[in-house]
């Protein structure tokens, strides 16, 4: 799709005797569809690979069968689990968490990136408080969240949003920092006052960046997540395996792992969703710099 | 409208990068400025934007003293600054949405100013999916759309290809003739100056040496009459010695 509009930008600039000359620079249609294809071999292979590997263990004992359980009987005994409602309610539990956390920390940190990148002077009181808070993993805080706000909801949102925070604010300064002074000052020659300035060349320049950092603030929020169901909770992802290390139910550990696993993966699909629609108009990387050739 | 430059000046701590300079634009005049780089003529052409103030002299327009950009004074920048995040229709139409037109109104005004520069095909288009002569002109068409009194051009065309340079310069008079607005155009290109401009001001070391009025007709070619003469006096002009410092 992207390749026609700069074929088509060529010819149209370039005069017709040197389109003449050089018919050998004429590329060839490659099928973009070919990579984007969901390529399931690995996956299929990983699981059958795991499957044999524990059957094989539990005829040759070369440790414990119970501490590898085969996918068979995970996907068997998972569906006993699930069959007592206590995956769905952990599920839910979980992604309210993460996504009430998430969204807390990343508006917080838009919102305080734009005042700081506004009021100088926040900038300058904040940023030093900011480079000393911030390296803290959020983990060491949660027994602290724990004594200050008790064993309920609040902390462990507080402890997701925390994480989130950091990320997001530190990606969308830079954001903002980097816009092009030539954008902005066409901008002005155009006639756009301040705040039109800000809606429609700042936010919009600093949003790859702060997608960036929601995609890293996403990975440390799930090991908040789970951390803090780990402790003092009642429900989740974490507290399924909690619960399986206490009563020595390996298969449940391993049901709640994988779950953990696709429930980021699917957050993180989320992301990339919103990434392809709001940053439409970007085009590079490395797929844009080198076409493939056919494989021959 | 007419612009005046008066007396102006600037430095940079010990750097003086301006010193006395003295210049009157008038309605429909196409001026170039000439020099090598480092000569000033940017940060001149900065300061009738209003990007930059000058430290001594002023910049007025029909008698109003610059004071920061405005939209009546245009600018098209040597590396495009079109906004990517939006299509080439959206960015051609910025400047009339922000002064308040309707979006609808500054649509038309937008596809319009697109038919000029033969880009409405591209309307919905990224300024990342276009060659480096189309973004120029879309920068162009969206200067050109909020109807400024002077379009300012800086080195608009120095980071094109030469083949795609001529055509832009061909583009660039065809669209002058057409709307005849007053344009002010930094270059360092003689050839360019010579072909575009009514006027040249060639600066040195941060001071106008001298203006030389082109009396070509129109149109004109490296053929025409007197071309080659206007060229090679300027050239002397630039090449003449290097360490002096013009009064």
């Amino acid at each position: 799709m992207s390749e026609l509009p700069a074929t088509v930008a060529e010819e149209a600039e370039s005069p017709a005797p040197l389109k003449l000359a050089a018919p050998a620079a004429k590329r060839k249609p490659v099928k973009a569809g070919a990579r984007r294809q969901w390529n399931w071999i690995p996956y299929v292979l990983f699981f059958a690979v795991w499957e044999m590997f524990s059957r094989l263990n539990e005829q040759a004992a070369l440790f414990n069968p119970l501490f590898l359980p085969a996918p068979s009987t995970l996907v068997s005994d998972g569906w006993d689990l699930a069959k007592t409602g206590i995956i769905a309610d952990s599920l839910i539990a979980s992604s309210i968490r993460i996504v009430l956390g998430f969204l807390i920390g990343s508006c917080a940190a838009v919102l305080l990136a734009v005042l700081m990148s506004k009021f100088r002077r926040l900038e300058q009181w904040f940023a030093p408080v900011l480079t000393l808070v911030s390296p803290i993993p959020a983990l060491a805080l949660l027994p602290l969240f724990i004594i200050w706000f008790g064993i309920g909801e609040f902390p462990k949102v507080l402890l997701i949003a925390w994480t989130t925070f950091v990320p997001v604010l530190v990606n969308t300064l830079e954001g903002f920092k980097s816009v092009p002074s030539t954008l902005i000052r066409s901008a002005l020659s155009l006639g756009a006052s301040e705040r039109q300035i800000f809606a429609r060349v700042l936010i919009p320049s600093a949003v790859p960046n702060l997608l960036i950092g929601a995609h890293i603030s996403l990975g440390l929020s799930f090991s908040a997540l789970i951390v803090a169901e780990m402790m003092g909770a009642d429900s989740g992802l974490g507290y399924i395996i909690v619960d399986a290390r206490n009563y020595f139910k390996i298969t449940n550990m391993f049901v709640a792992i994988i779950l953990i696993g696709m429930e980021y993966s699917l957050f993180s699909f989320l992301l990339k969703l919103l990434e392809r629609r709001v940053l439409a108009w970007r085009k590079g990387g490395m797929g844009a710099a080198v076409e493939k050739g056919k494989t021959r | 409208m007419k612009l005046t430059v008066d007396r102006v000046g600037k430095s940079y701590g010990d750097r003086i990068v301006l010193k006395d300079v003295n210049l009157t634009v008038n309605e429909h005049e196409f001026i170039c400025i000439l020099g090598h780089s480092g000569c000033g003529k940017s940060t001149l052409l900065n300061m009738v934007a209003g990007y930059l103030l000058p430290d001594e002299g002023e910049i007025r327009v029909d008698g109003q003293p610059v004071r920061g950009p405005s939209k009546a004074r245009g600018m098209v920048f040597q590396d495009h600054a079109l906004f990517p995040w939006y299509t080439v229709l959206q960015n051609v139409a910025f400047g009339p949405e922000v002064q308040g037109v309707p979006k609808r109104k500054a649509r038309e005004t937008a596809e319009r100013f697109l038919r000029l520069v033969g880009l409405e095909a591209y309307a919905s288009h990224y300024p990342a999916e276009l060659s480096g002569g189309m973004k120029q002109r879309v920068g162009i068409a969206r200067a050109l759309a909020s109807s400024p009194d002077i379009l300012l051009m800086d080195e608009p065309f120095g980071a094109l290809d030469i083949l795609t340079r001529d055509m832009m310069q061909r583009e660039l008079r065809r669209i002058y003739e057409k709307l005849r607005p007053t344009i002010l155009f930094v270059t360092h290109s003689i050839s360019e100056a010579v072909y575009l401009a009514d006027r040249v001001v060639v600066m040195k070391h941060g001071a106008v040496a001298e203006v030389f009025e082109i009396g070509i007709a129109h149109p004109r070619s490296y053929e025409s009459p007197g071309f080659g003469e206007a060229m090679a006096r300027i050239e002397r002009l630039l090449m003449d010695g290097a360490g002096e410092v013009p009064a």
